[in-house]
């Protein structure tokens, strides 16, 4: 079991994280996500530190409340990520751009979908690297979920966490709006139960 | 007030030129934090100056 060092209070009960598996990392680590491992299980799964993670998400939150939430851009390309980044996006007023990501959506004014987000989320920067590029070519600074086997290439904040999971995916993207909204001293507005932001089959 | 952007990247200290690389408050006391190019592409640690949040 995870064991949380003095006396930091996480924003929700260890438990929660564990159940949600946002600690699940894979069987490959990365030089980048070295930081983060807590350890390695005896069947070479990598788990991630929730302590980090936790940390990540106010942090990220609070960066997130400086910029207009209209000019924050989500996007997830993952099957499971689809439906949270939907949600997150409309209880902070951002924009979503779910499923395949079209190229030109940030560098090119002439294109239909064009938009000029101030901030890029990505769920996975493999499985989203054409919205991170374009993010990076745009001057636009990146936050990511990162798992075990990800680099951090063109990402400027890490969340780490376990970003496969159906159920972590939820739990991040739950835990992150209820933050953001939170540091923007809205937190009355947030209605959403986790339940509300789970993909359904 | 106009706030005042970094022109060198918090990484390597390159002076940044036009477009390119980031600039962003940090996330932890929210000075602004400029990375170059070439640091965001290596995953360079950045480390902020006033509160010595160290990312990414």
């Amino acid at each position: 079991m995870i064991q949380v060092q003095g006396e930091y209070e996480t924003l929700i009960p260890i438990d929660e994280y564990l159940a949600a598996g946002v600690h699940i990392g894979t069987q490959q680590k990365t030089n980048d996500m070295k930081p983060y491992i807590y350890r390695v299980r005896t069947d070479g799964l990598y788990v991630l530190d929730v302590q980090a993670t936790d940390k990540r998400i106010r942090l990220a939150a609070k960066f997130l409340a400086k910029y207009d939430p209209s000019k924050i851009l989500v996007v997830s390309a993952r099957q499971y990520g689809q439906h949270p980044a939907t949600m997150f996006s409309k209880a902070i007023g951002a924009m979503a751009k779910v499923g395949r990501f079209i190229p030109n959506t940030l560098t090119n004014p002439d294109f239909r979908g064009y938009v000029e987000p101030d901030t890029l989320i990505a769920t996975d920067p493999s499985g989203d690297a054409q919205a991170v590029n374009e993010a990076t070519d745009a001057s636009i600074p990146v936050i990511a979920l990162c798992d075990t086997n990800n680099m951090t290439s063109n990402v400027d904040l890490v969340i780490p966490t376990n970003n496969k999971g159906r159920k972590a995916l939820t739990l991040i993207y739950w835990l992150l709006a209820r933050q953001v909204l939170r540091e923007r001293n809205e937190e009355n507005r947030f209605k959403y139960t986790i339940s509300d932001f789970e993909m359904e089959f | 007030m106009k706030e005042e952007i970094p022109e060198k990247c918090i990484s390597c200290g390159v002076t940044i030129a036009g477009a390119g690389g980031a600039r962003f408050p940090c996330p932890s006391c929210g000075t602004v934090i400029a990375r170059c190019n070439r640091c965001k592409k290596q995953s360079n640690v950045y480390t902020c100056k006033v509160c010595g949040f160290a990312g990414p």
